[in-house]
């Protein structure tokens, strides 16, 4: 499993090759991405400068936000070109129109196409909907089981096509990333006017104040309304509902063949970064070396509980 | 003329009849959208799903089947419930809101017409509170290629001014309610889950039938309304003044939700 790592500048490449990335994206502000920040310097100086170091670069260019008119679907098409010729090694692709706007080119880029999470895939069908589409990874969603996940994977081995997971540690939200609308205030309004982030978790408790009422309930489960509504408000308060993602869950994906793992929080400041890197690559290769000379069941017992006191003192190369 | 139509969901006729909805929902209704829009944990039974179709259809009315993100599980539900309608294939509508659900009737041989549901509105459309804007003459190539003709989107309340262009798709809205986020550990549902387990799927025991719930968040000003796996917003009040104004929509089917 190699660990793939968001990166804004070209000088973060050798520090995060070093900590144990194997594989690197990015994204610019000619190709709308859905995240904050973009490189900084020019794409091909980046690519060219990870390349000498074995590393492969993505480009995400998967917003969901933007709305393109005729000449700007062209200058889109324009600009994934030029990344092309730039050398990048693969577009994390999530809306229709990119995938429509590839289909239609005389000459698209030959370049490797990884279904973002954005576009959420969940089974089997999804998967063969995009692999037709062209794509040659998915990044599943981190709101999926691994056994939920097993016919997804046999598709994807069947067509050659790669998997790549979420790190649980660093990232992940309660809601379907693509089909949330919670942090675009397009419907309803902030009350401190930003965006809300803790939202993802819920995030009542930071301003305090919640209120939770039952309404329409169903006269007959009464006392079934009574008690959901107190799990609401706890849940509310404490960071939402329970999490099909965790070290379990990373373990079974892990010995069931996912080749990446990528750390996704764009936001992060490079220090951060590199740090989280050094954490996952030590967390990668416990559950490697646990694989290795142990039993499936007895490693996986090991590394659950190894990762349940995992205070990030246990190595990541230097 | 606009078409309407109610969605009933997981709710079976008797159960209707038994709440005494049926007979005015008949009367007042021409389409019946029933099935699980949001969660695959609500998916009726295929049987039950059928003879609830079956039902509507026999009564002369058309019926859309709401099918929701699906995970393998729901995959071999929906499988089954395909192959089972041989009978009623051509009559029913079908709403995907995983294009896996579309890829799945395609493999099915399902011949009725499909609609992009409610959960695939941004893949198509920027959806605001007062506008509706395609994203992209792509995009809507990307559904009408797969024979994806009409697409579903919630009202937000208001009259929308439409930017849709020429070829613009037909268009359901859905009302009172907006969905505005969907998980599938719900936060009203998903029994906890420890640590040292890696969950085999939701375990989930419906008890989010027994209500929605109104919540006053402190970071939102308008109210939220919790309903299964899905958040929502309420709009009670008329969104549009006239046949007129909804066909400046390009809306030509309303269908109302009694409940989220």
């Amino acid at each position: 499993m190699k660990i793939v790592s968001y990166f804004s500048d070209a000088d973060e490449i050798a520090p995060l090759a070093a900590a144990g990335a194997g594989e690197l994206y990015c994204a610019v502000a000619e190709v709308p991405s859905f995240g904050h920040g973009v490189l900084r310097g020019p794409l091909k100086t980046a690519v060219d400068k990870a390349h000498r170091l074995g590393l492969k670069v993505n480009l995400a260019a998967n917003s969901m936000r933007r709305t393109y008119s005729g000449p700007q679907a062209r200058a889109l098409a324009g600009s994934l070109l030029k990344a092309a010729e730039a050398g990048v090694d693969g577009f994390i692709v999530a809306s229709p129109t990119l995938f429509e706007l590839f289909r239609e080119m005389k000459s698209p880029p030959a370049v490797p196409l990884h279904l973002s999470s954005v576009q959420p895939c969940f089974n089997s069908r999804t998967a063969r909907y995009f692999i037709r589409a062209g794509v040659s990874r998915i990044i599943l969603p981190g709101q999926l089981a691994p056994a939920e996940a097993a016919g997804l994977l046999r598709e994807c081995l069947a067509a050659g096509v790669e998997t790549e997971i979420f790190d649980y540690r660093f990232f992940g939200c309660v809601y379907v990333n693509g089909r949330c609308n919670l942090h675009d205030p397009i419907f309803h309004t902030f009350t401190s006017g930003t965006e809300g982030a803790s939202l993802c978790r819920c995030g009542a408790k930071t301003a305090g104040g919640l209120r939770v009422k039952p309404v329409a309930a169903d006269p007959r489960r009464a006392a079934g309304a009574a008690a959901l509504a107190r799990r609401l408000y706890a849940r509310m308060t404490c960071g939402g509902p329970p999490r099909l993602a965790n070290a379990a869950a990373f373990f079974d994906f892990y010995t069931g063949g996912v080749q990446y793992l990528k750390y996704g929080v764009r936001r992060d400041p490079p220090e951060l970064r590199l740090q989280k890197v050094r954490e996952l690559r030590a967390i990668l290769d416990l559950a490697e070396s646990l694989a290795a000379k142990l039993p499936k069941a007895a490693a996986k017992t090991e590394f659950v509980g190894r990762l349940a006191g995992w205070r990030g003192r246990e190595g990541g190369r230097k | 003329m606009t078409a309407k139509g109610i969605k009933t969901g997981t709710m079976t006729p008797a159960e209707l009849k038994a709440a005494g909805a049926l007979e005015a929902a008949l009367a007042k209704f021409e389409w019946f959208y029933v099935g699980a829009e949001f969660c695959e944990n609500l998916l009726p039974a295929p049987e039950r799903l059928r003879r609830t179709a079956e039902f509507f259809l026999g009564k002369d009315k058309k019926v859309c089947v709401l099918t929701p993100m699906l995970t393998e599980r729901g995959v071999r539900s929906l499988a089954k419930f395909f192959r089972s309608l041989r009978r009623c294939g051509k009559d029913l509508e079908l709403t995907v809101n995983d294009l896996g659900a579309l890829e799945l009737a395609r493999e099915c041989g399902f011949e009725g017409n499909i609609s992009a549901g409610r959960l695939l509105y941004d893949d198509l459309f920027r959806l605001q509170r007062g506008s509706l804007q395609l994203v992209s003459a792509q995009a809507l190539r990307f559904f009408t290629r797969q024979g994806v003709r009409r697409f579903e989107i919630s009202s937000t309340g208001r009259q929308l001014n439409a930017k849709l262009g020429p070829g613009a798709p037909h268009l359901t809205l859905y009302y009172p309610y907006l969905n505005i986020t969907s998980a599938r550990t719900c936060l009203l549902g998903t029994p906890e889950i420890p640590p040292h387990v890696s969950a085999a799927g939701i375990r989930c025991r419906r008890e989010c039938l027994a209500a929605s719930f109104e919540v006053k968040h402190p970071l939102i000003k308008e109210p939220l309304l919790v309903s299964g796996n899905t958040v929502f917003m309420h709009f009670p009040k008329q969104f549009y003044s006239s046949e007129k104004t909804l066909k400046a929509m390009r809306v030509d089917r309303l269908v109302y939700c009694p409940k989220p």
